[in-house]
């Protein structure tokens, strides 16, 4: 088991997003979350690497308890874990090459060449090859997805979270990065999480998807499953249709 | 009923939220702190800021004392004028500069300037989720965003402000001589006459607590802004508000204690 989530309720002064949300993410597979706008996909996501701390519940990461870690462990525990924001998250004032190799040179295990040569070759991975010098102001937000998945992989992660990595893109474009997330799994080995509210992106880019629903997992199973679940929940959510949702009990 | 207790819930609200904005800041405060020990964070971008709080700072902390010179020397020889000596006018003009208005008014400036722009900055970070990216590359924020902007306040705002007191005096001591038909050397006597070294420091330890305060509480309300544009643009306006009352409580409290 590689990343467990037990549990875990969060609330948010009255809000209570999470009640009870539990997880387990196989190692070497790729994982979706799915669920409607606000569900708490991206809560959840966020107690993975110790952004929030659960009110309730236990975060397991490589058998460490994350809710437990003091800060200075939460970050070595960081280094192992890429993360791929919604809108990329990437520093305005840098340039993508400095963006990219932000990650090495926490580290403090490589020369500035070093971090350069890996930088150009992240940027190159997700065909932003010669975009290094320019700033993320002057990037499309496909490309700037693409620079987030850039910087998220320099450090040759274990695990990457992916969160909505393709709201608000094209069809093509949501392609483009779907095809980045297969081949993340199967270049480079990682364990994925993919939060998405997009069913074609997760049933094209899961080993298996689990549906948030009222602040649990609602249902959980391969995308064959998924597809085929009687579920009236899982169903409207997937078929788009909400009129099953409401005739729930 | 409710028209009792509507404003009754007004001011506990308010209250609640101040000590809940104190109570984060204070946090904030003690992780700054503790962040000091990380100097491989912070210290390569301490020169920067430095340049950015402090050098960018002096075209507007001189424009301001200079013409608060002027306005110094010409007040105190229309009020002097027939009863004390005018060259009381250099006394008022340098102890004024140096003990008050450089300062205060430098540090009010800047907490427009300097204060507004961090809160924007690290506030504008907060909600495009820079410092949770920040975060999740095993950066601790407070050590890279917080701790360089707020040693370069404590460090940079004394420079200013005695740059800001010089430009001060001197503007004074020329509009003495160019309007107010005094010599160099009353005004200059004058200058001499209740001058005490220790102005000095007072100037210096007072302006380095103004730029704790600007930078420090810039920073608070940046990091906890919340909610996009608009979150941002409260974060701004609460930054520079809070550091301009701070500012005006810590001169009272620098002269109750020092003079």
């Amino acid at each position: 088991m590689s990343i467990e989530l037990v549990d875990i309720h969060k609330a948010f002064g009255e809000n209570e997003v999470l009640k009870g949300f539990s997880l387990s993410i196989q190692e070497g597979q790729t994982t979706s979350v799915i669920g409607g706008s606000g569900s708490g996909k991206s809560v959840a996501l966020k107690h993975i690497i110790g952004l929030l701390r659960p009110d309730q519940g236990e975060v397991w990461v490589d058998g460490e308890n994350v809710s437990r870690l003091d800060q200075e462990s939460l970050y070595v525990l960081r280094r192992n874990v890429g993360y791929v924001f919604q809108f990329a998250a990437l520093f305005d004032s840098m340039t993508l090459e400095e963006n990219v190799g932000m990650g090495l040179k926490r580290m403090g295990e490589h020369s500035d060449a070093e971090i350069r040569d890996r930088s150009r070759k992240c940027l190159q991975m997700v065909d932003l090859e010669g975009y290094g010098d320019r700033l993320p102001a002057q990037l499309s937000g496909g490309q700037r997805k693409r620079a987030g998945f850039a910087r998220a992989i320099a450090t040759q992660p274990k695990y990457i979270l992916y969160d909505e990595p393709t709201t608000g893109l094209d069809p093509l474009t949501t392609a483009v990065i779907d095809e980045l997330i297969m081949r993340m799994a199967d270049e480079l080995s990682v364990t994925g999480l993919v939060i998405t509210h997009n069913m074609t992106s997760a049933f094209r880019v899961s080993d298996r998807i689990a549906m948030l629903y009222e602040g649990r997992i609602r249902f959980e199973g391969t995308p064959d499953e998924v597809r085929n679940a009687d579920d009236p929940v899982v169903k409207g959510f997937i078929e788009g249709r909400p009129e099953l949702m409401e005739s729930m009990p | 009923m409710d028209l009792i207790l509507s404003p009754v819930r007004a001011v506990g609200r308010g209250v609640l939220t101040a000590v809940g904005a104190l109570g984060r800041a204070g946090y904030l405060g003690l992780d700054a702190a503790h962040a000091l020990r990380k100097g491989s964070l912070w210290a390569p971008h301490l020169l920067g800021q430095m340049a950015r709080v402090g050098v960018e700072s002096v075209p507007l902390a001189l424009f301001i004392a200079t013409f608060t010179g002027i306005v110094l020397a010409l007040q105190a020889s229309y009020t002097f004028t027939g009863a004390v000596p005018l060259y009381f006018v250099g006394t008022l003009v340098g102890k004024t500069m140096v003990l008050e208005l450089g300062p205060v008014l430098t540090g009010l400036a800047l907490s427009g300037r300097v204060g507004a722009n961090i809160a924007a900055e690290i506030g504008t970070m907060r909600v495009t989720e820079q410092i949770d990216a920040l975060e999740a590359l095993a950066y601790d924020p407070v050590a890279y965003l917080v701790v360089p902007k707020v040693l370069a306040g404590i460090l940079m705002f004394p420079v200013v402000v005695v740059l800001a007191n010089g430009i001060g005096i001197v503007s004074g001591w020329v509009t003495a001589m160019v309007l107010l038909d005094m010599s160099s050397q009353e005004f200059v006597k004058g200058l001499q006459l209740f001058f005490r070294p220790f102005d000095i420091q007072f100037s210096i330890i007072k302006s380095a607590s103004f730029g704790l305060t600007v930078t420090a509480v810039g920073c608070a309300f940046g990091f906890h802004t919340r909610g996009g544009a608009e979150g941002v643009g409260r974060a701004t306006t609460r930054a520079v508000v809070a550091s301009s009352m701070i500012i005006l409580v810590l001169d009272a409290f620098w002269g109750a204690v020092l003079l």
